[in-house]
């Protein structure tokens, strides 16, 4: 399955999610947005699996 | 003298953006580069005017009479234009990206494209670059050619184009159009020509018809299965960005003509009306009554890279009336269409090997 980087509308928070129209709803309807992958390195990151 | 037979015409599926600062920016007056430029045919022949207007001094007093004696360059007001296509997973990806807003791009060949309508108070990425808050659409560049070259009858691109509504119909028919889309497309009014750019050759589309439709269900009934198994006779689906009017102070000029410099979402619309036979039994009459709601789900599956699905978030009738079509009882049902607190309102999800669509 691939998995896509999204960013809070806010800009505050990236979180790593499933690329399925089920995951993605949610997030986009929220103003979520698509963003390249982000450097290594970064704390802000968060993943399906952590939550 | 030309043959409208003889026109060609292409458009980016890339979005227009600029690099400033060495990232890219959306940009609705740079037009795109010819690389990122499909050729794409056309079931509208009317190919898509300039329209400058012109104004004169006509109510002005003190001439001595009320006629006119100048004239005056205005603005353009270009008409909309239609790209009416059947249905194949390239170009309605590229409408759905377009026309909503808010696209992810996933897997390598095929690609898949997830896209729900933008939220203008949400960031979202534009032109390459994350975190825009815009009412606006991404832009595109049109290019329509007839013999072009040193003696050119038409040859020019339009810039900062973007889409403005469409039309999704699925018809009980054989053949493509049994599955159409239709995109209707407006534009600021500036363009170069000639266009410069060299069309490639028309791009191979893998379509849809209607009978590689895989999933019909709306709000709880399925019509590909079970007692209201192929009952449905037919589908209508629109959505309309109502652009609000681009002019402003420095909105721009083309030929000495004031030139809009956005084309920014107003209140969008999105309908859905179907048609299905009546049957002993038939549930969605008493859905309406009974307020139900539910999802709606659309999906061509042409392979394992071509399909397209439109999933209504939540739905309920709005008006079940009673009809005839071709002499069998039908429901003519139009839906209202419910944005859900937690899915929102729809997700259109397209595969298709075309890459960079809207990007």
């Amino acid at each position: 399955m691939d998995h896509v980087f999204m960013e809070s509308p806010q800009g505050d928070e990236i979180k790593e999610v499933e690329a399925t129209a089920a995951a993605l709803s949610p997030l986009m309807s929220q103003g979520w947005h698509q963003v390249p992958p982000p450097a290594t390195g970064k704390t802000n990151i968060s993943t399906e699996e952590a939550k | 003298m030309a043959n409208i037979n003889e026109l060609i015409e292409g458009f980016s599926f890339g979005q227009q953006q600029a690099i400033v600062g060495g990232s890219p920016v959306p940009a609705i007056a740079n037009p795109q580069i010819a690389a990122n430029i499909w050729r794409q045919t056309n079931l509208n022949t009317k190919p898509w005017a300039k329209m400058p207007i012109n104004e004169d001094d006509k109510a002005e007093i003190g001439k001595g009479h009320e006629f006119a004696t100048q004239l005056f360059k205005s603005h353009y007001q270009n008409p909309d234009f239609e790209i009416s296509k059947y249905c194949s997973s390239q170009f309605i990806a590229w409408v759905m990206a377009f026309s909503l807003g808010n696209t992810t791009l996933s897997g390598s060949a095929p690609y898949t494209y997830t896209t729900t309508p933008a939220l203008g108070s949400a960031a979202r990425t534009l032109g390459g670059v994350s975190g825009v808050q815009s009412l606006e659409l991404p832009y595109f560049t049109h290019v329509q050619q007839i013999r072009p070259g040193g003696s050119a009858i038409l040859d020019e691109a339009k810039i900062g184009c973007a889409v403005r509504s469409w039309k999704l119909s699925i018809k009980n028919s054989p053949g493509r159009a049994s599955a159409m889309i239709s995109a209707t497309c407006a534009c600021t009014g500036q363009y170069v020509a000639p266009s410069t750019i060299t069309l490639p050759a028309a791009t191979l589309l893998n379509e849809f018809n209607a009978g590689t439709i895989t999933a019909l269900s709306f709000n709880g009934v399925n019509y590909m299965s079970g007692a209201s198994a192929s009952n449905f006779v037919s589908l209508d689906a629109s959505w309309d960005n109502n652009f609000r009017p681009g002019y402003f102070p420095g909105s721009g000029n083309q030929d000495g003509y004031q030139i809009q410099g956005r084309l920014e979402f107003g209140d969008r619309t999105f309908s859905v009306q179907y048609v299905v036979r009546v049957a002993a039994g038939s549930p969605e009459y008493g859905d309406l009554i009974a307020l139900t709601t539910g999802t709606s789900t659309v999906t061509f599956l042409r392979d394992s890279n071509n399909s397209f699905t439109m999933l209504i978030q939540k739905m309920a009738f709005q008006t079940a009336e009673l009809s005839n079509t071709d002499g069998i009882v039908t429901l003519q049902i139009t839906g209202s269409q419910l944005y859900d607190p937690i899915n929102g309102l729809v997700t259109m999800t397209t595969v298709t090997p075309q890459n960079g669509i809207c990007q």
